[in-house]
C-alpha cells in the first residue's frame, strides 16, 4: 500500500542544489516491518519524511492506500498524518510542559475527539506501553526510554496504520532500546506497518525486510 | 466520537492551558503587553464616559433655554442704503396683536423682548448697587425662555396693560441686592428715577457651556431684570419690538413657526426690512458639532495608544511563534492544520489581549467613579461603553495576533522539527 514511483527530491541550500533522492521506486506492503539503514547524509530521513507525508516529492509519484500524496495539499498531509500515521522521533519531540497524559492527548485535540474519550483513550494507551503510573507526569521527571513511550503511545493513540520512526533508540542506551523494540514488535504484531530509520545493525535486525540508501539510491539489504 | 462542541472545547482548552504557561513563563513580557492594552482600555473608557457626561451636560444646559423657542429680529448688517430712513426694529405692537390673535398657526405663543440699546444698566436698593439686564417682556416669556421662578408669581394681565412697575428678577438680582434675604419678593429696587417692586425671582440657571464658548460675561441670564414691556416701551417712548420671542407648538415646527412670523412682518412693513431667526435648535446642532469634534481627537488619540498596545502583543507574539517552531513542527507532524495552529496563537493573543481589556476595564470604572464623585457629573461607564471597550480588546488581540498565528501556521514541518 505505500508505492513510490521513480521519486526524486533535491534541496536548495546556498543557491547549491543538492539531490538528495533520485528514482526511487520502492513498495511496501501492510503490515511489513522495514528497516532503513545507511550512511548519514546518504538521504535515509528525507525518504522516512516523504513515507510519512512530512514532505513531498519534486518528482515521481507516491500513492499511500491507492491516494496520490503527491498532489495533496498542506492540510490534506496533515489530515493523512492525523488519522494513518504515528510518528516516533529520535529525541522524543514531547511538549515540554505538557504532562504525559497530555501529550498522548494532543494528537486527539486535532482529530476532534471529545474530552471523555479522549482522557479514557490516552490512558489506555499509556498503560499499554507500561506507564500508568505516570500519567500526571512532566517529559522533564521522567527517564530518556520514558520519554520514549509516552512518544510510542501519543503516535498509536488514534490507531495509525503506519509507524514512521526515525532513529527511535539512537539517544537510548542499548537495554532500554532493546525494550524500545519490544514494544516495535508488540506494535508490528498487532498488524501495523512499521518503517524505521535506524543505524545501528541489531536494531535493525527486528525488522522483516532492511533498506540500504547511498548517494540518494535505495537498495535491498538481507530479507529475514 | 466527534461532534462539534467538542472542536472549539478542545482546542480552548489547549490554548487557554497555552495562554496561562506563556502568562507565567514570561510574567514581565506577558505584563508589559497586558499592560499596554489596558492603558489604552482606559483611555476609550475615560473618553467614552467624559465625553457622554459632558454632552449630556451641555444638552441640559442647552435645553434648559427652551428647544422649541425662535427669536426674531431685524438684521441691522444688512448693507441698506435707506439704513436711516427706515429707522426702527421693524416689529411693533400691531405685529404683537395678530400673532396673539392666531394668525401663525404653528406659534404656541410670543412675548416681545424691548430694550435699551446699552441694556447693561445699574440697580440700586438701598446702598447696595447691581448691574442688571433690563428688559421689558410679556407673561409668556417665561415659559418661552424656560425660566422658572424660585418664588413670588408671574405677570398678571392687569400688570402689562396698566404698566405697573414690577419686576422679575434673575438670582444675581437677588444675591447682590438682597444677600441677607432669603427671598427679594415684595422687596423694591431704583432704576434712575423709577422704583420697581419685586413680584418673582427665578431659579438659577446653569451657564457654563455657553461661558466655555465665549458667551459675554456682561450677558448672564442669571442678571435679568423682567418689567412689562408696556412700561419698557413707555421710557422709550416708542412703540418698537426689539426682538419677538416664540415658542412654536412642537420640535417639529420650529422653522415653521419662524416662516409664518417673518412672512407676517415682512406683509405689515411691505418688505422694508429683513430678519433673522435664531432657534436653540441651530444652537444645538452647533454644540453637537463641536462636541463631535472633541471626541474625534480624543478617539484618535485612545486608537493611537490601542495601536500602541496591540504592536506590543504583536511583538510578544511574533517572538512566542519564534521561540516555539520546534513545538509547532511536533504539533504539524502529529496531524495538526493550519488552522489549529492559527487558532491557538490567535486565541493566545486574544486571551493576552481581553485579560488587558478587564483589567483596564477595571481601573477605568475605578477612575470613572472618581470622577463622578468629584466632578457631579455622571459618567460611569454604560453598558454599551463596557461592551464596546471588551470588543475593542479582542479585536486588538486578534488584529495583532493574526500575523504571527499566520506565521506559525504557515511554518513547514520538516523544517520546524529541525529547529533548536
Amino acid at each position: 500500500m505505500i508505492q513510490l514511483r521513480r521519486v526524486s527530491k533535491s534541496y536548495t541550500a546556498f543557491a547549491h542544489a543538492s539531490v538528495v533522492l533520485r528514482d526511487v521506486t520502492l513498495d511496501i506492503p501492510t503490515g511489513q516491518f522495514v528497516a532503513i539503514m545507511g550512511p548519514s547524509g546518504s538521504g535515509k530521513s528525507t525518504l522516512l519524511n516523504l513515507i510519512g507525508c512530512l514532505d513531498t516529492p519534486d518528482s515521481g509519484t507516491y500513492e499511500l492506500f491507492g491516494q496520490h500524496v503527491d498532489q495533496m495539499s498542506e492540510d490534506q498531509l496533515s489530515m493523512i498524518r492525523l488519522r494513518r500515521i504515528g510518528f516516533v522521533f529520535q529525541s522524543f519531540n514531547l511538549i515540554p510542559r505538557y504532562t504525559a497524559l497530555h501529550n498522548v492527548e494532543l494528537p486527539m485535540i486535532y482529530a476532534r475527539v471529545d474530552p471523555a474519550a479522549r482522557t479514557r483513550r490516552a490512558q489506555r494507551a499509556l498503560e499499554l506501553v507500561g506507564l500508568s503510573q505516570k500519567l500526571a507526569h512532566k517529559p522533564s521527571q521522567l527517564s530518556g526510554g520514558q520519554q520514549q513511550r509516552i512518544a510510542i503511545a501519543r503516535a498509536l493513540v488514534n490507531d495509525p496504520a503506519i509507524i514512521v520512526a526515525d532513529e527511535p533508540t539512537g539517544s537510548l542506551d542499548s537495554t532500554t532500546g532493546h525494550e524500545i523494540m519490544h514494544l516495535f514488535r508488540r506494535m508490528h504484531a498487532a498488524g501495523k506497518t512499521i518503517v524505521m530509520v535506524t543505524h545501528e545493525a541489531d536494531i535493525a535486525a527486528y525488522a522483516q525486510r532492511i533498506l540500504y540508501v547511498k548517494d540518494g539510491r535505495v537498495s535491498e539489504g538481507v530479507l529475514r | 466520537m466527534t461532534t462539534g462542541a467538542s472542536i472549539s472545547v478542545g482546542l480552548v482548552r489547549d490554548a487557554f492551558a497555552q495562554a496561562l504557561f506563556a502568562l507565567r513563563e514570561n510574567k514581565t513580557r506577558t505584563a508589559l503587553s497586558v499592560l499596554g492594552i489596558a492603558v489604552g482600555i482606559v483611555a476609550v473608557i475615560i473618553l467614552g464616559v467624559v465625553t457622554k457626561g459632558v454632552r449630556e451636560k451641555v444638552f441640559a444646559e442647552i435645553e434648559s433655554y427652551g428647544l422649541q423657542s425662535f427669536w426674531i429680529y431685524r438684521n441691522q448688517n444688512v448693507a441698506d442704503p435707506n439704513a436711516d430712513v427706515r429707522r426702527g426694529s421693524g416689529i411693533d405692537n400691531d405685529d404683537l396683536e395678530a400673532i396673539r390673535l392666531g394668525c401663525c398657526p404653528a406659534v404656541k405663543h410670543v412675548s416681545p423682548r424691548v430694550y435699551f440699546t446699552e441694556w447693561n444698566v445699574l440697580a440700586r436698593a438701598g446702598n447696595r448697587f447691581t448691574r442688571i439686564l433690563l428688559e421689558g417682556v410679556d407673561a409668556p416669556f417665561l415659559e418661552i425662555s424656560k425660566d422658572e421662578l424660585d418664588d413670588g408669581r408671574n405677570f398678571r394681565p392687569t400688570d402689562i396693560e396698566q404698566r405697573r412697575p414690577v419686576a422679575i428678577v434673575g438670582s444675581n438680582v437677588q444675591k447682590q441686592l438682597f444677600p441677607e434675604r432669603s427671598s427679594a419678593v415684595g422687596q423694591s429696587f431704583r432704576y434712575e428715577d423709577m422704583k420697581f417692586t419685586i413680584i418673582g425671582v427665578l431659579k438659577e440657571k446653569n451657564r457654563e457651556f455657553l461661558k466655555s464658548i465665549g458667551a459675554a460675561e456682561t450677558y448672564n441670564i442669571n442678571d435679568h431684570v423682567m418689567i412689562p414691556y408696556t412700561l419698557h416701551q413707555q421710557m422709550l417712548a416708542s412703540k418698537d419690538v426689539h426682538t419677538m420671542a416664540g415658542e412654536a407648538v412642537d420640535k417639529a415646527s420650529i422653522q415653521t413657526a419662524a416662516e409664518q412670523v417673518v412672512d407676517l412682518l415682512n406683509r405689515h412693513h411691505f418688505g422694508r426690512y429683513q430678519y433673522t431667526t435664531e432657534t436653540m435648535e441651530a444652537w444645538s446642532a452647533t454644540a453637537d458639532r463641536i462636541l463631535t469634534n472633541i471626541s474625534l481627537v480624543g478617539v484618535i488619540a485612545a486608537s493611537i495608544s490601542l495601536l500602541v498596545g496591540g504592536i506590543g502583543i504583536m511583538n510578544i507574539m511574533t517572538t512566542s511563534v519564534v521561540e516555539r517552531t520546534r513545538e509547532i513542527g511536533i504539533r504539524k507532524a502529529i496531524g495538526a492544520q493550519k488552522h489549529d495552529i492559527l487558532t491557538q496563537f490567535l486565541m493566545e493573543s486574544v486571551f493576552i489581549s481581553t485579560i488587558g481589556g478587564i483589567i483596564g476595564l477595571v481601573v477605568g470604572m475605578a477612575l470613572a467613579y472618581g470622577l463622578t464623585v468629584w466632578s457631579k457629573l455622571d459618567v460611569m461607564p454604560s453598558f454599551l461603553v463596557i461592551s464596546i471597550a471588551l470588543l475593542v480588546s479582542m479585536g486588538v488581540g486578534v488584529a495583532s495576533g493574526y500575523y504571527p498565528a499566520r506565521r506559525a501556521a504557515s511554518l513547514q514541518p520538516v523544517q520546524a522539527l529541525r529547529h533548536d
